[in-house]
């Protein structure tokens, strides 16, 4: 049996699955100190179900602490910057483009050093260590423990990442260190600013698994826990602690993750309603759709894997005006228990045109809502036609596609919207981002720049496909599960005929028996 | 003398885009470097070519590569200077004035870089109006400047020279040199003077990518609804009138290299899923544009593909399978449409078996229909 929890930002969802069916589920508030919020989700599901903690092999947590935490510039660690790369780059400095109240939040700490490698492997310059020394020996100076690496082409060649963090190492032997190649593409700039927000987040990480660790061993679980990424993969605890940041944006992941598990449907668009938005994605495959776009998280361009969500400010509690022809982007929020008008308040929410059309019934007394007809008929129109238009933006071909609602606001939808060919309301898809996380997969994903007519299509196939399976076993995965899910090549302009980028990504299921206590 | 600053230069990039055709690359870095160098050095002159001295000397300047490269092997602050400085050293010429290759992409940037660090102007025009793949498109060789001297920079700052007088064996060696020089480099080329210049560029191209690229921003959102303003502002330029070709979701986009470039087609199909889909046929650059095997556009009239949602140009190594995109076509500026320019630029030079036809002439139908 599993355990999923998800931490949002009101709520603490909580969810005991065994094999393919949900054995119980919980919702609680999320507190402040946010584990209190999980202890208390998790004593309700343990105590509801009557199940033995000795019998839970796995626990995986959803949390948007970290985003959070980069979102509202708080919790953040100061990081130095080494970028190895010079003589490129003279005059773009680490963190440029940065707003600068996170810039402030990680020190005026970056350093520039000759390094780095070309396209075709040669070096950009030889490293210099007597250039490195003088950079580590101010690094101390300054008491800093923290450090990003980055370095041109790292991802297809690492090793002068790796040799000054060695010597970093071998200077500052308690030094945190994030290297960018470990977080993928090809980018520069961006992968450098991706490992300075995840250096940035380390201690916390640190902090956050600890205290994870610590309530469930109070609680008697004494089984892995795993942290979903964005990609709808998990990552096992000590994972997290070096890559706090792939933890981005895995709460619409689970969403669609969850809707999946609940129909068993594997291409289908999953719309997710909240509170104050209606969160739109794709499912293909079974897996998320990714953005195309460049990630900003907290205003920084980053080259994370993130799903590709339309966002309408539509949810239970949007208000309505203008006799129901205009809904939201306001909303009660979780306030709508005691503002709704279902609830005894004086404001006319999304969710009361349902009660008073007879559809739903919700609040303390179940009173009705009386609302005139007009407002009803043209609220219920306004928020069909959100939706259908959302759901439209979001279709890959003209062609309907199922659609599966989740979340608390999925009370809104209460006739087939135009768009869909089917809908899916499953029981349970009030915690479908908790279900989504018990269920996730552990991946690993190589990208890598290589010519094939030096190396033959197949063979480099079949050799970057290796590295991602080792990445994704080493990451926890049961070898015996894992495959390729991925397969994207992009060809390189004006290179050598054959240049080709080529990203691979294999996932693979948690062992299913506990391999390994925390303790 | 009008200024450009740091101010204008999202504007430029985002218009820049828009030209580029779906070749150029993704101009965030240029423009950071960009803004670097307009920060410490402030403002450039944007000099207008009418006001350009007939015996100044005038350089092109750009970079010659792979724009994948340069998001890894990031361009320098003072490499365009540094070019510059090493031809005005090598080959004993004070250059009074520098100029762009081509307004599409990163290289509507690359002189600004330079003009700003050495104190001198750069030339609002330059010498294609939009983005292609081949030194021999440009306006200048084709009107009769010769290609060198001419020299490249890398980003160690070696220093080669080129020396033919032959276009087309200059494109063939500087491509050698950005290959064996990590993919990217940075050249100076086409010496010409002030009458030369004004006899061949693409004039103003500078300001008329600031004020599309202004124009997309304050726009920004459907694009159709931005059809009518964007419309008036081609119908005031030296460019030709813009022309609805398509709107549909992205179905297959696929590219490989060959002989160098990215050589590929995308499909684009009709949201409703009926009637035949729009083909673009790609080398680096959006080059045929073709419905149910008739051609509605072709190079060197310019084919350019926005986000339907937002208007945001869309280069094609971001084309992405279920896009919905608006595809626009805009006739080229007149220069190209001469048959000295055809020589360089026609469909055949791209290997195409269709002789060109201005895009007035095929395109279906002018407006697109405003959503509902």
């Amino acid at each position: 049996m599993r355990i999923g929890i998800d931490v949002g930002g009101t709520h603490t969802d909580a969810v005991l699955i065994d094999g393919d069916s949900v054995i119980s589920s919980t919702k609680a508030l999320t507190s402040v100190d946010v584990t209190s919020g999980i202890l208390e989700a998790l004593e309700n599901i343990l105590s509801d179900s009557g199940v033995l903690e000795s019998s839970v092999e796995a626990v995986m947590l959803g949390t948007t602490q970290f985003t959070n935490a980069v979102v509202e510039r708080k919790k953040l660690s100061e990081v130095a910057a080494i970028r190895i790369g010079l003589p490129s780059g003279v005059g773009l400095p680490p963190k440029i483009g940065w707003p600068e109240d996170i810039s402030r939040s990680l020190g005026d700490h970056g350093y520039m050093v000759h390094g780095g490698t070309l396209y075709d492997g040669r070096p950009v310059a030889e490293l210099d260590w007597s250039e490195i020394n003088k950079v580590i020996a101010d690094i101390k100076s300054k008491n800093l423990d923290t450090v990003a690496i980055s370095a041109a082409f790292s991802p297809m060649t690492s090793q002068p990442e790796l040799d000054v963090a060695a010597q970093l190492r071998r200077a500052i032997p308690e030094v945190n260190i994030t290297c960018s190649h470990s977080l993928g593409r090809l980018g520069l700039l961006e992968r450098e600013n991706a490992a300075l927000l995840n250096a940035s987040l380390l201690k916390f990480a640190d902090s956050v698994v600890t205290a994870f660790t610590d309530a469930l061993r109070q609680r008697g679980l004494k089984c892995r826990f795993f942290v979903s990424q964005n990609d709808g993969t998990l990552m096992d605890a000590e994972f997290v602690r070096q890559f706090p940041a792939l933890t981005f944006a895995s709460g619409p992941t689970n969403s669609l993750r969850g809707a999946c598990k609940l129909t068993g449907l594997n291409d289908a668009i999953v719309v997710d309603l909240g509170g104050t938005t209606a969160d739109i994605g794709i499912l293909q495959g079974g897996f998320p759709r990714e953005s195309n776009v460049v990630i900003d998280v907290g205003g920084v361009r980053t080259n994370f894997r993130m799903p590709d969500i339309l966002s309408l400010g539509l949810g239970g509690g949007s208000l309505v005006t203008d006799e129901g022809r205009s809904i939201g982007p306001e909303s009660v929020g979780h306030n709508l228990v005691t503002q709704g008008l279902a609830f005894g308040g004086s404001v006319m929410t999304a969710t009361d045109l349902l009660v008073a059309a007879g559809k739903t019934t919700i609040g303390p007394n179940q009173s009705p809502v009386r609302l005139p007809t007009q407002t009803i008929e043209n609220g219920l129109r306004t928020i069909a036609s959100m939706l259908n238009q959302g759901i439209e933006k979001m279709m890959p071909s003209s062609d309907p596609m199922p659609v599966i609602l989740v979340g608390g606001g999925a009370i809104l939808v209460a006739d087939k919207l135009e768009a869909a060919s089917e809908m899916y309301c499953p029981e349970h898809s009030g915690v479908a981002n908790a279900i989504g996380a018990a269920i996730a997969q552990i991946g690993g994903e190589v990208e890598s720049l290589l010519c094939y007519q030096d190396i033959p299509r197949e063979h480099a196939i079949k050799k970057i496909s290796d590295e991602a399976k080792l990445i994704a076993i080493n990451a926890g995965a049961d070898p015996k599960t894992v495959r390729i899910a991925d397969i994207e090549e992009t060809t390189i302009s004006y290179m050598a005929e054959g240049s080709t980028r080529l990203r691979i990504k294999a996932v693979g299921d948690i062992p299913h028996q506990a391999k390994g206590f925390i303790a | 003398m009008k200024k450009l600053g740091s101010e204008s230069l999202a504007d430029l990039s985002a218009g820049a885009v828009f030209l580029a055709t779906g070749g150029g690359g993704d101009p965030y870095v240029a423009e950071l470097i960009t803004k670097a160098a307009l920060d410490k050095f402030g403002p450039v002159d944007l000099l207008d070519p009418d006001d350009l001295d007939d015996d100044a000397f005038v350089v092109a300047l750009g970079g010659v590569g792979a724009p994948t490269v340069s998001l890894e092997l990031l361009p320098s602050i003072n490499d365009a200077v540094d070019t510059l400085r090493a031809f005005e050293e090598r080959f004993g010429k004070k250059i009074d004035a520098v100029v762009s290759f081509e307004v599409g992409g990163a290289n509507s940037l690359i002189p600004i870089i330079a003009a700003a660090g050495m104190g001198i102007p750069v030339i609002d025009g330059d010498g294609m109006g939009r983005a292609l793949p081949e030194a021999q498109m440009m306006t200048y060789p084709i009107s009769g400047v010769l290609p060198t001297p001419a020299l490249t920079t890398d980003y160690r700052g070696a220093v080669t020279e080129f020396h033919t007088k032959n276009i087309l064996e200059f494109e063939l060696e500087i491509r050698q040199c950005a290959l064996s020089s990590g993919g990217m480099i940075t050249s100076a080329e086409h010496p010409m003077t002030g009458r030369q210049l004004k006899a061949s560029i693409v004039p103003r191209t500078i300001t008329f990518s600031v004020e599309l690229g202004r124009l997309l921003r304050e726009y920004r959102g459907n694009a159709h609804r931005i059809f009518e303003p964007m419309a008036a502002l081609f119908a005031n330029s030296i460019y030709g009138g813009v022309h609805h070709l398509y709107t549909g979701k992205v179905v297959d986009s696929s590219t490989k290299i060959i002989g160098g470039y990215d050589v590929g087609e995308a499909t684009i199909a009709s949201f409703e899923g009926y009637g035949s889909p729009l083909k673009i046929s790609i080398k680096n650059e959006y080059l045929l544009a073709q419905i149910g095997g008739k051609t509605v556009a072709s190079v060197p009239d310019l084919i350019t593909i926005l986000d339907y949602e937002t208007s945001t140009p869309i280069n094609a190594e971001r084309l992405r399978f279920g896009q919905r995109v608006t595809v626009y076509g805009v006739g080229c500026p007149a220069f190209y449409r001469t048959e000295k320019a055809l020589g360089f630029v026609a469909p055949r030079c791209f290997g195409f078996d269709f002789d060109y036809q201005p895009i007035e002439s095929l395109a279906l139908s002018a407006k697109p229909a405003l959503p509902t």
